[in-house]
């Protein structure tokens, strides 16, 4: 039995399942004390059956997207290395960065030597404030981590109690802002995480749980809980995560879904195209800033079904902020949960409260009711709509750098809008008919976010680039770098390289990678010519395990 | 019209597109420059706007070049795509959603002339050109500055507008005697509707920033005030950098900051620049920055320091002396009357002989130009080619300009529908930019195309 949840800012949603079917479900509002909720859901889940027979368990959490959006964490330092470029002004708005001198080019070549006299000073200052806790980020250190471990080095012998990381382990990919911000993340939420995870394993121990545990990350994956404690910032944002791998589960394969999630405030977006939830070409956003981490493409819109409502003429206003519960649950103004519920739409509220509510809205307009109510409805939808399309219009835009990928990348059109969460089952009609397909009614759409997190596949990937000029190679996740002895080295050797590396750490997830089964995402290799000559190649491999669910939940019958 | 404070950037690299495999012009070209400008986060920073390229049509194409036998054997969709990202950034230039805009492409375009044979100095079709009759065919723009910057004189270019007194030419580049394509002189300045439209300004190799700079100050600022073009393209070659393994200038990335700071293009476009690992990553970045007016004072390559390049003082005084004798071209620019040698009746001639030096294309042309005291006068040029041993035939070309008066069109069309069936031409083509409409036809095939868009 798999059993899935997510504790999201709301509601904490579990689901129990035993293959392809769903066991049991449960539903409780999320508290101030996370590891309660998941404790209570998790225990509404399992009570009849035996706890032994739970083989794993998968967790979504908002943990740390609460950390970083309450700034629960302990000061933070970062040594960069920025070198010529950009302007270091660039960087001095980033009050906790020290600069410090050194470079390395986009071939790992070291350009600007450390000074290790100036590293010194600048320790003695962080000394002096207390921080204890430093993430060292260099400019092109994926292609060369000499700089970083140097610096790390000189940190563990000086202040061996202080805790240190590494740029190029935690954001690998080419973009030194974007791991600047990622390696302060990774520091600043490190400890609370551990914490948690403690706690989640003691609450699971005490109940005699034994059920391998993982937690669902932003692009939909799952790590297993022990390992996610290396780069906790990727379970960020999983709850839209969890959402969209649960529509991928409940509808049919090849569909190109749009899963449509409204909350209390917001509208989660995602989008799965011909089967595949889409990815961000970005990286997940955080303190307004971009990162480095893997995420699905999820768009918030600021409306939900607690929206205040307003009307100018015989216009309906969606305003973003909350001024508390819908009119019919007791709140002050009208929203389009009341909207909903005077239609019928859906059960939550006093139907009364909600016709009082549409008829204040509707005051000085000679309009029924049921009509108010439908404006409201379409007004949510043709927003939403809107939104809907810049996002297909956004991925048809996403740049390209290969002529083959400006010639075969077409534009999909939706075939299905799946609505999960409270509301959207009203709404999501409305948003199909605008989008020319259908709506699909979801079994178990109030827990789709559960069943996403329960079925999720581990998802890992491993980055190679070799320069046969320079003879080395690295593997990117283990900031692992080396001499290529092989004077045949080619790029069937290097691809190998790559995935016999994505074997070895797929064992340390606990997980069997057949070598068929690897998908290689990016195997690029380009000739380097110097004068008329071929003096090397350099490769770009890209290999992971396969997305996506582990099955899809039977249906009907 | 709202004015965006962005720069718009079109980075279209090709790494599945090359020449051949150790040609210059091959995948490897950008890689670096990728490098540089993903890891500095460059896409990221707010002043920056970047743009999925889309292909140029071949209506659009067509408006300009005559592609001999067809488009189609011409251009491969790298060119296409090359020549269509700079058609996109301009538009959302003219309509205001970006401030200016760099299109950082290959393959280059440049050396491409209005008549395309083969590839020349690493060019298909000319993506400025194409860009330019795209914007005054369909936005209304009539004048327009083309400042080439590449080492190698952008005589594409200059061909195709040598008879255009709207756009505006400026080219400097390394002394054609010692570098391809040869041209480039200071005598080169337009046809007699055009004098000094086209303007020359050949440097000696080993010139600095400091002549760059003194060049752009005291004759090709002056002269785009005096022009007041609507639009200004930079062709923004980076082969007169210091370590470039074809050209022999010393410009420094710094240099090309300043350039692009003070010249103020509307749009640049990447032409030549093939020293791909010390020179791209930093001159393209230090462009990109000063575009988008941020500070580019940190971008330096790695084997420079300020001060390490000294200019003789013979290459200052030459560069001075033509500065100033150029200058005075460009006041007499209104006075000057053609070469009555070259006149003859209502026709101005003038011969040419292209080399197309990728694929060894001899061609050799006549050139007439109709003297029409109402209009430009459409253009006809007679073409014949020898590709290595054999010929590929005589071609006959047409070009009737957007603002052409009724006799020319006229002229145009019957002189068209004549040589269609005169015995001597392979293909013969009309370009009519007045009504937007292009034909060719094949004498072999008595077959005629036609290319026009709604």
């Amino acid at each position: 039995m798999f059993a899935g949840i997510d504790v999201g800012g709301t509601y904490t949603d579990a689901v129990l399942l035993k293959n392809d079917q769903v066991l049991a479900t449960a539903k409780v509002p999320t508290r101030e004390n996370l590891i309660g909720s998941l404790t209570e859901a998790l225990d509404t889940i399992v009570k009849d059956e035996d706890k032994k027979r739970v083989k794993r368990i998968v967790f979504s959490t908002t943990i740390i997207t609460n950390l970083i959006a309450e700034r629960k964490y302990e000061a933070v330092d970062l040594l960069i290395i920025p070198g010529p470029g950009l302007s270091h002004d660039f960087y001095k708005n980033i009050p906790y960065a020290h600069i410090i001198s050194g470079a390395i080019d986009y071939r790992g070549r070291e350009i600007i030597s450390l000074n290790e006299q100036e590293i010194e000073t600048v320790l003695r200052e962080i000394a002096l404030k207390g921080s204890k806790k430093i993430g060292v980020v260099g400019k092109f250190s994926p292609r060369n981590t000499f700089h970083e471990k140097k610096v790390a080095e000189i940190i563990k012998k000086k202040y061996p109690e202080w805790q240190v990381e590494i740029g190029a382990k935690v954001g690998s990919q080419l973009n030194f802002p974007r791991r600047v911000v990622t390696t302060y993340l990774t520091c600043a939420t490190r400890d609370p995480y551990h914490y948690f995870i403690e706690s989640v394993r003691q609450a699971l121990d005490s109940r005699a749980i034994s059920a391998e545990v993982f937690i669902l990350k932003a692009d939909g994956g799952t790590v297993p809980l022990q390992r996610s404690e290396e780069f906790p910032v990727e379970t960020i944002f999983s709850g839209p995560a969890a959402s969209t791998m649960g529509v991928q589960a409940l509808t049919a394969p090849g569909e190109t879904a749009v899963v449509v999630d409204i909350g209390g405030t917001t509208t989660d977006l995602a989008l799965i195209l011909s089967g595949q939830p889409l990815l961000s070409a970005k990286g997940a956003r955080a303190m307004e800033q971009l990162t480095q981490v893997r995420t699905l493409a999820v768009k918030s819109v600021a409306i939900g079904g607690d929206s205040v409502l307003s009307r100018t003429g015989n216009d309906i206003n969606i305003h973003s902020q909350r001024m508390g519960p819908a009119y019919c649950l007791g709140g002050p103004v009208p929203t389009p949960t009341d909207a909903l519920r005077a239609l019928g739409l859906t059960d939550l509220g006093d139907r009364k409260k909600a016709i009082e509510a549409m008829e204040l809205l509707g005051q000085g307009l000679s309009i029924t009711v049921e009509d108010i109510a439908g404006k409201v409805i379409n007004r949510v939808g043709d927003n939403i709509t809107i939104e809907i399309k810049k996002m297909f219009k956004e991925w048809e835009q996403e740049p390209a750098y290969r002529v083959w990928e400006i010639l075969h990348k077409h534009s999909v059109k939706p075939t299905i809008v799946a609505g999960v969460g409270g509301g959207a089952a009203g709404f999501s009609a409305r948003i199909a008919e605008k989008l020319g397909c259908r709506s699909v009614k979801l079994p178990y759409a109030s827990v789709a976010n559960a069943i996403g997190a329960a079925l999720a596949k581990p998802t890992l990937q491993v980055n190679l680039r070799a320069d046969t000029e320079q003879g080395y190679y690295i593997i990117q996740e283990e900031g692992h770098q080396e001499k290529i002895s092989d004077r045949q080295f080619n790029e069937k050797k290097a691809l190998e390289l790559a995935k016999n590396s994505l074997v070895e750490q797929a064992l340390k997830y606990g997980l069997a990678l057949a070598a068929d089964d690897i998908e290689v995402t990016r195997q690029e290799v380009f000739n380097m010519v110097r004068g008329w000559d071929t003096t090397g190649r350099l490769y770009d491999i890209t290999v992971q395990t396969p997305r996506g669910i582990i099955t899809r939940i039977r249906v009907g019958e | 019209m709202n004015k965006s404070k962005k720069t718009g950037l079109i980075f279209f690299p090709a790494f599945d597109w090359a020449i051949t495999p150790t040609h210059p012009e091959r995948e490897e070209r950008l890689l670096y420059t990728r490098d540089q400008i993903f890891e500095e986060g460059i896409m990221d920073l707010p002043r920056i706007q970047e743009y999925k390229p889309s292909l140029a049509s071949i209506h659009d194409v067509a408006r300009l070049h005559f592609c001999v036998p067809t488009i189609e054997k011409q251009t491969t969709e790298a060119h296409l795509i090359a020549a269509g990202a700079a058609i996109l950034l301009s538009e959302k230039i003219v309509n205001g959603e970006i401030n200016n805009g760099f299109a950082l492409v290959r393959p280059p375009g440049h050396h491409a002339m209005r008549v395309v044979r083969g590839n020349r100095g690493f060019c298909n079709i000319n993506n400025e050109a194409i860009m330019v009759d795209h914007l005054r065919s369909r936005h209304g723009l009539k004048k327009i500055a083309i400042i080439d910057t590449d080492a190698h004189h952008g005589d594409g270019t200059q061909d195709i507008f040598w008879h255009d007194p709207d756009v505006l030419f400026i080219s400097f580049h390394q002394d054609g005697r010692t570098l391809f394509p040869g041209t480039g002189y200071t005598y080169e300045l337009g046809g007699p509707r055009a004098y000094a439209r086209t303007i020359n300004i050949p440097l000696q190799p080993g010139a600095t920033d400091k002549s760059l700079l003194y060049v752009l100050d005291n004759l090709i600022l002056p002269i785009i005030k005096d022009f007041k073009p609507d639009f200004i393209v930079n062709s923004a070659g980076q082969d007169n950098h210091y370590t470039d393994p074809l050209g022999s200038m010393r410009i420094t990335a710094q240099g090309y900051a300043r350039l692009t700071e003070k010249l103020r293009p509307d749009l640049a476009v990447l032409e030549g620049g093939y020293a791909i690992e010390t020179a791209l990553p930093y001159v393209n970045m230090a462009i990109i920055l000063a575009l988008a007016g941020l500070d580019y004072s940190g971008v330096r390559e790695p084997d420079y320091w300020p001060g390490r390049f000294k200019e003789s003082a013979d290459i200052t005084e030459s560069v001075e002396r033509m500065v100033d004798e150029l200058l005075q071209r460009w006041e007499m620019r209104d006075r000057v009357s053609p070469d009555a040698k070259k006149i003859s009746g209502n026709y101005y001639t003038r011969h040419k002989h292209i080399f197309y030096d990728t694929d060894y294309i001899e061609e050799n042309q006549t050139e007439h130009l109709r003297l029409c005291d109402n209009c430009l006068g459409y253009l006809v040029i007679d073409s014949d080619a020898k590709h290595g041993y054999s010929r590929s035939g005589r071609v006959l070309c047409i070009s009737v300009p957007h603002a052409a008066c009724g006799r020319c069109r006229a002229e145009a069309a019957d002189l068209y529908e004549h040589s269609k069936r005169a015995a001597n031409y392979k293909y013969v083509y009309l370009q009519d930019k007045h009504n937007d409409i292009f034909y060719s036809y094949s004498t072999d095939s008595d077959h005629e195309w036609r290319s026009a868009e709604l």
